[in-house]
């Protein structure tokens, strides 16, 4: 992979809601999967995902092995106002953690 | 010199109280990470079938169908060429939704996602999953101590390793 991945997160007002899409830089290997030499990819998958939104926590994202690579989330928070912090913070099965956050547009 | 055996006494009485309390907490598993780490629902997660997964999430695995769920999946609807990555998109007009949960049948480990929702949070929602396989994919919704079911039939080309 050429170009290194990070998290991104975007956050804009929509018709007077907020509308919050988030992608993950993950592998979320499921631990079935094999490498080119036939060993098994030990499992590396997001657990948890948060949000928060002004301090104040909105949502909980529990995922499986299921979810696909590089996890992609869309969902609306209700009003909202230009300036608030939209805040993800994440954890995998193996401890890693990540957090990101922006401010909506 | 009586007394200073009874102090020894005494000390090595202590000792072994704390050293015995240390293992105690070291055994009850108050100190692994793990523990620390998760409210994640592992019985759920690792279940083999769709009812396993279910019981143990919402304590009900018996869910009638209902229309009141928008659910898409796939793209063009009900299709997929790349089982690894499809996209889904749950739409409700149902109001206080506590809980939303995708299901994919044929999968190993068929939930996929358990999503806890405050009144904050508007629908649509939408991510994208791993499929298997040629599978029934179902997205449950908890809204004021109700349940709501609704399946999609999926085709898949590739299946997606899940």
């Amino acid at each position: 992979m050429g170009i290194p991945s990070k998290d991104r997160i975007r956050a804009k007002l929509k018709a007077g809601n907020t509308l919050v899409r988030i992608l993950l830089a993950h592998p979320m290997h499921t631990g079935r999967a094999e490498n080119e030499s036939g060993e098994l990819i030990p499992a590396e998958f997001i657990q948890d995902i948060r949000c928060w939104r002004n301090d104040r926590e909105v949502l909980t994202i529990k995922c499986g092995t299921a979810t696909a690579r590089n996890p992609y989330f869309s969902f609306q928070l209700v009003g909202g106002q230009q300036g608030d912090t939209i805040m993800i913070r994440w954890v995998d099965n193996l401890g890693a953690k990540g957090s990101v956050e922006t401010t909506v547009k | 010199m009586i007394d200073k055996l009874n102090e020894q006494r005494r000390v090595l009485i202590k000792g072994a109280i704390s050293a015995s309390t240390l293992a105690l907490v070291a055994t009850s598993g108050l100190l692994l990470p793990q523990q620390l780490l998760a409210h994640w629902p592992t019985d759920a997660f690792s279940a083999e079938a769709v009812e396993d997964a279910l019981l143990a999430l919402l304590g009900q695995a018996d869910i009638a169908d209902n229309t009141i769920i928008q659910f898409k999946v796939g793209a063009p609807p009900s299709y997929a060429i790349n089982g690894a990555s499809v996209p889904i998109e749950i739409q409700s007009d149902l109001e206080n939704i506590e809980q939303l949960l995708v299901l994919v049948e044929k999968n190993p480990f068929p939930l996929v996602m358990s999503l806890e929702l405050t009144p904050e949070v508007k629908l649509p929602f939408k991510s994208m999953i791993k499929i298997a396989e040629d599978s029934q994919v179902i997205a449950v919704i908890r809204a004021e101590g109700k349940l709501y079911k609704t399946t999609r039939f999926v085709e898949v080309d590739i299946g997606g390793c899940a």
